[in-house]
């Protein structure tokens, strides 16, 4: 059977908490999506996920940043750092770091998606030769990642995993599965170019970049969704998901 | 209705010192055995990297000692990735022809272009050209197995004229197959006159449609070899038992450990945004036909487990939407032991091919 993950999260620090799994669903309209992935060096893999979720084959790391503008929790931009995985047999992406540049929206995220936040201010930039996402931390950048040389692609050949967020629930820690729904008009394929990747700083200095996949942007409505499972962490996720009641 | 046998060759974690080979020769007893019971033929993929669900990156040679240990059955290679990173088409054609001569003309040849980033990225590969390469490959090869010399100046590849030997004993030459798992590939084959492929399990209807569409088209096709192969073959998962129950149960798991390790792998299309892979080829639907909705027995719809009388019925749907050919997996990462599999083919030769008048039972 495939391996699976032996991320310890008890020792993880700024786990989100979720005073309440239901929530009313929330449309991004026209947001910016910036979406690279790269393959990782595999000797750290297992130690990256939980114990309920496989890693993929290769692993990998995504940098997912949204430029969300008239929301109706306002104004904001997020980065997501995501590891590739599996639960079960669903591809998912675990969210390892997450910045936001708005505390409102910051708050929102956490408490209604579990999504963690991290020290760092994010930025995401369209140009026509480039679309940049960056966040810098204490005047240091910890992540430069780009597309360049942007191609017109369809919008139905862009896929997204859904994301699986460690949160502290009512239940005790689960994993929220997120399943955005995208309506997408506009979409681009280019070279990705992760130009930087501090490790160390986004949660494991472990995690090499070894070899560049693709990179997307959009121009896509985003719905956030009432949330439907969330996942044990100790257990396979086969065994250990659980719908929210 | 002919039956054959597929192999992706999984072999199951630890990987111990033997492990790999104890699933080879478990595949080959199994060959030895499907030959003498009267099975058709027995296919091997060509897959590289993937852990766990596919052990078999040189099919030629796994074909090869499946040739020398058997008489009648046929040798598919397949499929053969028509991408110039994984295969150079001089290479194709003359390892294709040494093995139609040691099997004494037993050999199929399938087709296609591998559907996961895990391989594609690892070869260098670039997904927006497979399906491109794979045209150039099903047109070049057939002309290289026919012509005397034969140079080629195209898109993918191209080579000054040269004698490509040996060449195939079967005449005009081998018969060509293309993998079916992407939508419209069925008329891909059809136009091009080569046999359908299918790596799909289960799902009637959409299968049913499939083939009609394939039946249709291919009546007017350009051939690209100087045969046309008007067939269609598909793939299961075959475990038969006395006992209907244990011979689900145990189908069910063969099922269900096949799709779980086929889902760990990076499909092209979850990967890299292209055009070129406009679904997950074969993932999803293994995971939704491994699960999907049962038939009366309570057994998912179109899997060939359980005892005779209801593979029958199952393998009597099949022939009635147009299928020609089922080629079974008979394990997954050894999840059924190697005598429950050996019984499983004896009792499927004895019982349910006998139901079936085109298939020829020999031992």
């Amino acid at each position: 059977m495939p391996l699976f993950g032996s991320l310890d999260t008890g020792g993880i620090a700024g786990v989100p908490v979720m005073a309440d799994l239901h929530t009313d669903p929330l449309t991004i309209e026209r947001a910016d999506s910036l979406h690279l992935l790269h393959e990782i060096e595999s000797a750290p893999m297992l130690d990256l996920i939980p114990p309920a979720l496989h890693p993929t084959v290769p692993p990998t790391v995504s940098v997912w940043g949204w430029r969300c503008q008239g929301t109706e929790i306002g104004d904001f931009t997020v980065v997501q750092v995501r590891i590739g995985c599996r639960a079960g047999v669903r591809p998912r992406g675990y969210l390892l770091a997450c910045y936001v540049d708005d505390d409102a929206a910051a708050d929102a995220l956490s408490a209604r998606w579990g999504f963690r936040r991290d020290p760092g201010t994010p930025k995401l930039e369209t140009m026509h030769h480039q679309t940049v996402v960056t966040v810098e931390r204490e005047g240091t950048t910890i992540i430069d990642a780009a597309l360049e040389s942007p191609e017109s692609i369809s919008g139905g050949d862009v896929q997204y995993v859904a994301g699986m967020h460690l949160a502290e629930t009512p239940s005790g820690p689960r994993l929220v599965q997120v399943d955005p729904e995208f309506t997408f008009h506009r979409a681009d394929r280019g070279k990705p170019r992760l130009h930087v990747f501090d490790a160390a700083a986004v949660g494991d200095e472990r995690i090499v970049p070894s070899w560049p996949v693709s990179s997307s942007f959009a121009i896509t409505d985003i719905t956030l969704p009432a949330l439907r499972y969330v996942c044990r962490v100790d257990v396979p996720a086969m065994a250990g998901t659980e719908p929210v009641r | 209705m002919k039956f054959g046998i597929f192999y992706e060759i999984s072999v199951p974690r630890p990987w111990t010192p033997g492990a790999e080979k104890q699933v080879y020769d478990n595949c080959l007893e199994q060959v030895r055995l499907a030959d003498e019971l009267g099975f058709d033929q027995v296919w091997c993929v060509e897959h590289h990297f993937l852990e766990e669900y596919s052990h078999s990156p040189a099919p030629e040679l796994f074909l090869t000692a499946c040739a020398m240990v058997t008489e009648r059955i046929r040798v598919g290679h397949g499929i053969i990735v028509c991408v110039p990173e994984f295969n150079h088409i001089i290479k194709v054609a003359e390892r294709t022809a040494v093995l139609d001569i040691l099997s004494g003309g037993r050999l199929e040849v399938g087709t296609g272009r591998s559907a996961t980033w895990t391989e594609l990225g690892g070869f260098g590969a670039d997904p927006d050209e497979t399906k491109k390469t794979w045209d150039e490959y099903v047109r070049v090869l057939p002309k290289m197995w026919t012509n005397e010399r034969f140079g080629y100046d195209g898109r993918a590849f191209s080579f000054p004229e040269r004698a490509i030997i040996p060449k195939p004993v079967q005449t005009p030459h081998p018969p060509m197959w293309v993998a079916v798992t992407s939508p419209g590939t069925e008329i891909d084959a059809a136009d091009r006159g080569l046999g359908s492929l299918g790596l799909t399990f289960g799902g009637f209807a959409e299968q049913e449609k499939k083939i009609a569409e394939y039946r249709r088209r291919i009546q007017l096709c350009d051939p690209v070899g100087e045969v046309v192969n008007e067939q269609v073959n598909t793939v299961n998962f075959l475990f038969c038992h006395e006992d209907v129950k244990y011979g689900g149960e145990v189908g069910q798991r063969l099922a269900g450990t096949f799709s779980y390790m086929a889902a760990q792998l990076l499909a092209a299309r979850e990967a890299y945004p292209s055009r070129s892979y406009p679904s997950l080829g074969l993932l999803p639907q293994l995971r939704q036909e491994a699960a999907g909705p049962g038939d009366p027995s309570g057994l998912p719809e179109g899997l060939a487990i359980g005892d005779p009388a209801r593979i029958i019925e199952v393998v009597k749907r099949w022939e009635s939407v147009g299928v020609d050919r089922i080629n079974f997996l008979l394990n997954a990462a050894e999840t059924v032991p190697q005598q429950e599999v050996l019984d499983s083919l004896r009792l499927f030769a004895a019982e349910v091919m006998p139901a079936f008048a085109t298939t020829e039972k020999v031992a």
